[in-house]
């Protein structure tokens, strides 16, 4: 996630753990949650050429996945197009689901989304631009 | 005498027009305005865009006069909407904040001090359970915080304890008209039993900012935050100790009737 490197208070990881450990000092109920983290198969390196045709179709593929996604966060009413250039706000995202959704796409796409680059995400088409550089910077 | 100051609320759920009551309400805005507010896709965002819209309009035009129609507000990059009339003194400073979660809209206004607002209705999380949600938003809350709602009590209580911060984080991002990049893990709220509420950006208390944080009813709160612009002066701090003004709730046929 973010780095807050330089702050005197840092979370450097979704504290699963602390909130567990915190809650177990105060001898509550002990509560346990399946871990939301998916693990991703090792990407192997492929000639240049090929590679270049796998990253063109990602690319539908993000989209497609990225508009899954947000349709389902948003409770978007079956029948209600959402198409590349919808908006997040004309969707009804306010920032709590704007926070889920980058959350929802880190654990689907296997990536870490800063919080500068998380406020720009007008649209839906941003979203799936964002992560297809994100996700080709990690195989590169 | 006129001092700015407003703190206005509308039950939305209490208003169900009809598509001709929509159509004539929202005639009575700008063309572009009309334009935004239409293109939420959902109806429940139309309307309370359509509100969030009239309770600007009619609070800027009787704090300061300015018909209906002269009304001229813009939006910042980050989507805060901002008067451009130019204003003169005692106003000039003139700011206001607008919110809209669950079945209230809200605006703020101060004639000096920064306002921002938050309203934050509590929902339970359909797709994953209280924790996991509230996991989500890790970055965004300290290790003091965090601790504070784990030993809230019911996942009820964490989940109600946790949009009681996100609410106040909210409120100070907004009236300094930042976004989610401001880095909400920087700010600390410190508060008895949400009183007495001040914050730490980056381990240091804040003395130019005041928040407050209320109750509207049992799945919705409302948080005020006001604080001093960058070039403060005298009036403006003394302005800043004032004691919190409460919300007053309005009706559509009274904001409406203002325009007339």
């Amino acid at each position: 996630m973010a780095s807050l490197a330089g702050t005197t208070i840092s979370i450097a990881s979704r504290p699963w753990h602390s909130l567990q450990a915190a809650k177990e000092l105060s001898s509550l109920k002990s509560i346990s949650f399946s871990s939301i983290k998916k693990s991703f198969p090792a990407i192997r390196l492929q000639p240049a050429s090929s590679r270049l045709q796998i990253c063109c179709a990602a690319k539908s593929d993000t989209l497609e996945k990225v508009l899954k996604i947000v349709r389902k966060q948003l409770a978007v009413p079956e029948g209600t197009a959402v198409i590349a250039e919808s908006k997040f706000s004309e969707l009804g995202a306010d920032s709590l689901d704007t926070v889920e959704i980058v959350m929802g796409l880190e654990e689907a796409f296997g990536i870490s989304v800063e919080e500068e680059s998380a406020q720009k995400i007008i649209t839906v088409q941003d979203a799936a631009d964002l992560i297809q550089e994100l996700v080709e910077a990690k195989s590169c | 005498m006129e001092n700015g100051v407003r703190r206005w609320l509308v039950n939305v759920s209490q208003w169900n027009p009809s598509e001709a009551q929509f159509a004539s309400v929202i005639s009575l805005f700008p063309v572009d305005e009309q334009t935004a507010i239409t293109r939420y896709i959902k109806f429940e965002d139309k309307k309370r865009a359509l509100v969030s819209r009239l309770l600007q309009y009619s609070l800027v035009h009787e704090v300061l006069g300015i018909p209906f129609d002269k009304i001229i507000i813009h939006r910042t990059a980050e989507g805060k909407p901002y008067l451009k009339n130019s204003i003169d003194f005692p106003f000039s400073n003139f700011n206001f904040n607008v919110s809209h979660h669950g079945d209230y809209v809200g605006i703020a206004s101060e004639p000096l001090c920064l306002v921002g607002l938050d309203i934050v209705s509590i929902t339970t999380p359909k797709q994953e359970t209280e924790l996991e949600f509230i996991n989500n938003f890790s970055p965004y809350l300290t290790v003091l915080e965090w601790k504070n709602i784990a030993h809230a009590g019911s996942s009820e209580e964490m989940l109600a304890e946790f949009y009681r911060y996100w609410c106040l984080k909210e409120a100070f991002v907004k009236a300094i008209g930042a976004g989610l990049g401001y880095g909400l893990g920087r700010l600390e709220f410190h508060h008895t039993n949400w009183t007495g509420i001040s914050a730490y950006i980056d381990g240091v208390e804040s003395k130019k900012w005041r928040f407050s944080l209320s109750k509207l009813d049992e799945k919705h709160w409302v948080s005020i935050a006001r604080g001093l612009p960058n070039k403060a002066d005298e009036l403006c701090c003394s302005n800043l100790s004032l004691p919190e003004l409460g919300f007053t709730f309005r009706t559509l046929e009274e904001l409406i009737s203002n325009v007339n």
